[in-house]
């Protein structure tokens, strides 16, 4: 009679997979059905924008932007706007400011509704989150359609303000789509937050304390579920974003329940900006003039924007020429997945799977 | 127009008793061909009265077509509704993309056991139908021992979705076979002790017993007894693997778990026939908790399977909704949930019903008692569950479900928490 | 709610020769350069001072600028709200070494991955080093400026604009 042994063995949680978020590899060594190694594998997507934006000026590189983090194509513009701004000394008109406001906070939105409902996803609720969310996503998109012509990757953002004005039926529209939009959070609050199954799932998962997450340097709905209050539209304010009354939801523990319920209500707060944003739009121009091939004096700059993931920065070096020297992206899902191995290990493969959708990952950013 | 008397009755053309039908059928054949081509013959016309009368347009209808709609308007969108008017034609043409579709075996797989586990899954998906009763007279094979052979015959599943994971030469699919496994011999146990609660009173095991026991004492057991038809469904929908407890298939952890390598119409089998427990754990359930048959004497004006169907197609409407609601649970909680929960208030429920039982009949009580004793047990169903659950340790009110809101960045988690500072 | 504060490169050298003499190869507006012997002690220090308070590092990257590599480190206090550069220079182009910040702050693990695999920059003490976004094997490092170079110190791409894609002359002008 043989001797059964039982080993560990080595699965493939992806590339292709239904709940990695994009083409991302986590090879997870498993006995039984506990993780007790987790390896990240990454790199499919890697298509070296670093690389290829030193090479085009720097307006030609907004559309790299928008490619990276191609669920918040918006705020990642404005990052690297904000960064070429910041180096070539150029002032944005407040009509300008507060249309990028608006724009950005309408791209969070739009991004959590994708977060939360993959991540719902992931926890097995068959696809009803997602179609719930996506729902309210679509309109969100029309407007970005309406403004910028395009749905997902908007380029819509320039260096000196925005490229197109809004259009007339833009305000109307936009405050159609925010008015509904607490009662849909409630439906979703309803549907999950208070789910015991959902509950069951997400609590004590992926837990990270305050410390390990600063020292980790994790940004955005990571850090701030796990306790630390931090966001850089509060602590180092763009765009105007200082005359605006919101707050910054807090989490407890650390775990994914936690990174959840602050999405949600960060939604909630999105609108509230949205509203003042609407509601104070000045007039004038939208966009100062800079030449088609800007030439910033030689210098570095280094500017933050608090994208849906957490805080998107960009570094660019310019020597003088109509071209960055160095385009460095600093982005947020490469970095909050720094704890993903201490996340995993421990758990069964059903939780490292709610873990990564608690973290909210893009490919298009971790690997540029 | 025939004008249908309202009391069934011998007729061969009254259809709602079909057993006047097969008679006639049988009659004529024996008469013409001979007593034992009868006697082969009759399990055939129960095959097709049964199975391709009413269970496959179920199972297509509610299952297929019927499921998929009604999740997309559970999800705020349309579901199938190209195929035909309405998309009813919708199962036809998955049906047809199916068939012509290949079956792929991957080269390291097991081919044999790759190729029989559909087999395996499809037979006794098509036996189980032989105990369900329709009617008085519509059973096809009335065992006296007709719940154990239901029990019997839905666990072999299992043991076709074990030989679809391991042959596959995927560890994905070995992961939903290994789960499968798990999951059915834990939920097996609470299943059967929650039904011997219903024999204890019925004081017999065949199907056509029960319904006529609860259509005596006009009363379904389900009222009698809320705590097994409550152990009985979450049991039942572990076992067909449906979500909410759905983790050997579960899709967004281990793709399709024992489905993985499955393509074409082996995987069709493995879906339809998937629905096809479900549908006769439906039946079965509505058999034994809520009548079958029989509607309080309703059924000797409207066809019995009429009702029956009604019954099984309402029962899984309710497996439909949970499927479209609820996130599913992981392993161990699942695992927790049938050993530590649902088995411990299965052995309670049986301790409860032996005594009713025994003081019911040492006492000579007559037939009303049971009333009270549906009373009883519905207060003590609510009281056991949400006791033990507490019991248990769940504490639903503890857990936050807003963040904290803050204003200025601080940095460090504001006082009255937990966790550290931002040094 | 005011803005982050970016301490200049000479405060920083202040601060971090206060606290480890002999830490600061010079200073200028923007960011600070340390020696990369005491670099480890120096971000430690940086890190634990009350006056600095740097628990958080924003950013790691590293740049190539022709005669040398620079290694930039974009560092924060969150509770004081304030932020600084600094920046190590490594000048041998065949085998950059640069002792790893991973022991101060967790989060320079990923990044340091980064800089070495597109930069070839081996960060001495890393945990785990490797080529993280490209493959192992991958022949050459892709982000430096003298990968992929043509005769004539002309770079592929759009050239278009004058002044595009025309740099210093490289010292090494094909990649082996």
């Amino acid at each position: 009679m043989t001797e059964i042994r039982s080993e560990p063995f080595v699965v493939n949680i992806g590339p292709q997979h239904p709940s990695t978020h994009g083409v991302f590899r986590i090879k997870a060594t498993v006995d039984g059905e506990r993780v007790i190694d987790a390896e990240m594998v990454m790199g499919y997507l890697h298509r070296s924008i670093e690389k290829l934006a030193e090479e085009r000026t720097y307006t030609q590189n907004i559309p790299f932007t928008d490619r990276t983090d191609y669920l918040s194509s918006m705020s990642n513009n404005l990052g690297y706007c904000l960064a070429v701004e910041k180096l070539a000394g150029i002032e944005v008109p407040p009509r300008g400011n507060a249309i990028r406001v608006i724009m950005a906070e309408l791209q969070r939105l739009a991004s959590h509704c994708m977060a939360i409902g993959a991540f719902a996803n992931d926890t097995g609720a068959w696809q009803t989150p997602v179609m719930w969310t996506f729902r309210e996503r679509e309109r969100i998109l029309d407007l970005f359609e309406m403004t910028s012509g395009a749905r997902l990757t908007c380029n819509y953002m320039r260096i000196g303000g925005v490229a197109f004005d809004l259009p007339k039926d833009f305000v109307p529209a936009c405050r159609k789509v925010i008015e509904r939009f607490p009662a849909f959070i409630d439906e979703l609050h309803g549907l999950l937050s208070e789910n015991e199954i959902f509950i069951a799932r997400t609590k004590g998962i992926g837990v990270i304390t305050a410390e390990q997450a600063i020292n980790a340097s994790l940004s955005g709905p990571m850090l701030r579920g796990s306790g630390v209050a931090w966001d850089i539209r509060k602590a180092d304010p763009y765009c105007g974003y200082e005359q605006y009354d919101f707050d910054i939801p807090v989490g407890e523990n650390g775990d994914s329940y936690d990174r959840f319920i602050v999405r949600l209500e960060e939604m909630r707060q999105s609108v509230r900006i949205i509203e003042q944003a609407l509601d104070g739009l000045p007039g004038g121009p939208f966009r100062t003039e800079v030449p088609l091939a800007l030439r910033p004096p030689k210098g570095e700059a280094y500017a933050r924007v608090e994208g849906p993931r957490g805080e998107l920065g960009y570094y660019v070096v310019s020597d003088g020429g109509p071209s960055p020297f160095r385009f460095h992206i600093r982005p947020p899902s490469f970095i909050n997945l720094s704890l993903l191995k201490e996340m995993t290990v421990g758990g069964t493969v059903a939780d490292a799977i709610v873990v990564l959708g608690s973290i909210d990952i893009v490919v298009g950013e971790i690997d540029r | 127009m025939i004008w249908l008397p309202f009391l069934v009755s011998e007729h061969w053309w009254d259809l709602r008793d079909l057993g006047n039908l097969s008679r006639e059928i049988l009659e004529l054949i024996e008469r013409g061909l001979g007593s034992e081509v009868a006697y082969i013959v009759s399990p055939l016309i129960g095959f097709v009265a049964s199975f391709l009368l009413f269970v496959l347009p179920t199972q297509l209808y509610l299952g297929v077509y019927g499921e998929r709609r009604l999740i997309g308007r559970m999800q705020s969108r349309l579901g199938p509704n190209r195929v035909g008017k309405f998309g009813l034609l919708q199962p036809i043409a998955d049906a047809i993309k199916l068939i012509q579709k290949e079956a792929i075996t991957p080269r390291g797989a097991d081919r044999w056991v790759m190729w029989t586990a559909p087999v395996v899954f499809v037979a006794p998906a098509v036996l189980v139908w032989a105990v369900i009763p329709f009617g008085p007279n519509m059973v096809i094979a009335d065992l006296p021992t007709g719940l154990v052979y239901y029990l019997a015959v839905a666990a072999l599943p299992v043991l076709a979705a074990f030989m679809a994971g391991w042959s596959s030469n995927n560890k994905y699919s070995l992961f939903g076979a290994m789960r499968v496994v798990a999951m059915a011999i834990s939920y097996e146990v609470a299943l059967v002790l929650a039904l011997l609660g219903v024999v204890l009173f019925t004081q017999t095991l065949s199907l056509q017993e029960i319904i006529l026991w609860q259509r005596d004492l006009d009363i379904w057991l389900v009222f009698l007894q809320p705590l097994a038809f409550i152990i009985y469904f979450i049991s039942a929908s572990a076992e067909l693997n449906r979500t909410p407890t759905d983790i050997a298939e579960a899709e967004s952890e281990i793709v399709a778990g024992y489905l993985t390598e499955y393509s074409g119409m082996k995987w069709g089998l493995f879906y339809g026939m998937d629905i096809g427990y479900a549908i006769a754990a439906a039946a079965f359930g509505s058999t034994v908790f809520l009548g079958g048959w029989s509607f309080f004497g309703l059924e000797e004006w409207v066809p019995p399977w009429l009702i029956l169907i009604v019954k099984t197609q309402l029962f899984y409407f309710v497996f439909i909704w949970t499927r479209g609601t609820l996130p599913r649970l992981r392993i161990d909680q699942l695992m927790g949930l049938a050993w530590k929960y649902l088995l411990p208030l299965a052995a309670v429920n049986l301790l409860v019903v032996a005594a009713e039982r025994l003081w019911w009949k040492e006492a000579e009580l007559g037939d009303g008692i049971v009333y009270l004793f549906a009373a009883i047990n519905i207060v003590l169903a609510v009281v056991l569950l949400v006791g033990w659950a507490r019991a248990l340790g769940y504490r639903p009110e503890r857990v936050r479900t807003r963040p904290r809101l803050v204003k200025e960045p601080l940095g460090y988690v504001p006082a009255d928490s937990s966790a550290g500072g931002g040094q | 709610m005011a803005a982050t504060r970016w301490w200049s490169g000479h405060e920083l050298a202040k601060l971090a020769q206060e606290l480890v003499p002999g830490s600061v190869e010079r200073a200028d507006d923007v960011a600070a350069y340390f020696r990369a012997e005491t670099l480890v002690e120096t971000m430690r220090a940086l890190r634990d001072s009350d006056d600095g308070d740097f628990v958080y590092l924003i950013n790691l990257c590293a740049a190539d600028y022709w005669s040398r590599f620079e290694v930039v480190y974009h560092i924060a206090s969150l509770q004081k709200n304030h932020a600084a550069v600094a920046k190590v220079e490594v000048f041998d182009r065949e085998n950059p070494v640069v002792p790893s910040v991973v022991p101060v702050w967790y989060g320079a693990w990923m990044q340091e991955c980064e800089a070495y695999d597109l930069f070839g920059i081996r960060f001495e003490g890393h945990p785990k080093l490797y080529r993280i976004l490209l493959w192992e094997g991958f022949p050459g490092w892709p982000l430096r400026k003298d990968f992929l170079s043509l005769p004539g110190g002309i770079q592929p791409g759009l050239n278009e604009f004058s002044g595009t894609a025309r740099r210093e002359p490289p010292p090494v002008r094909y990649v082996e």
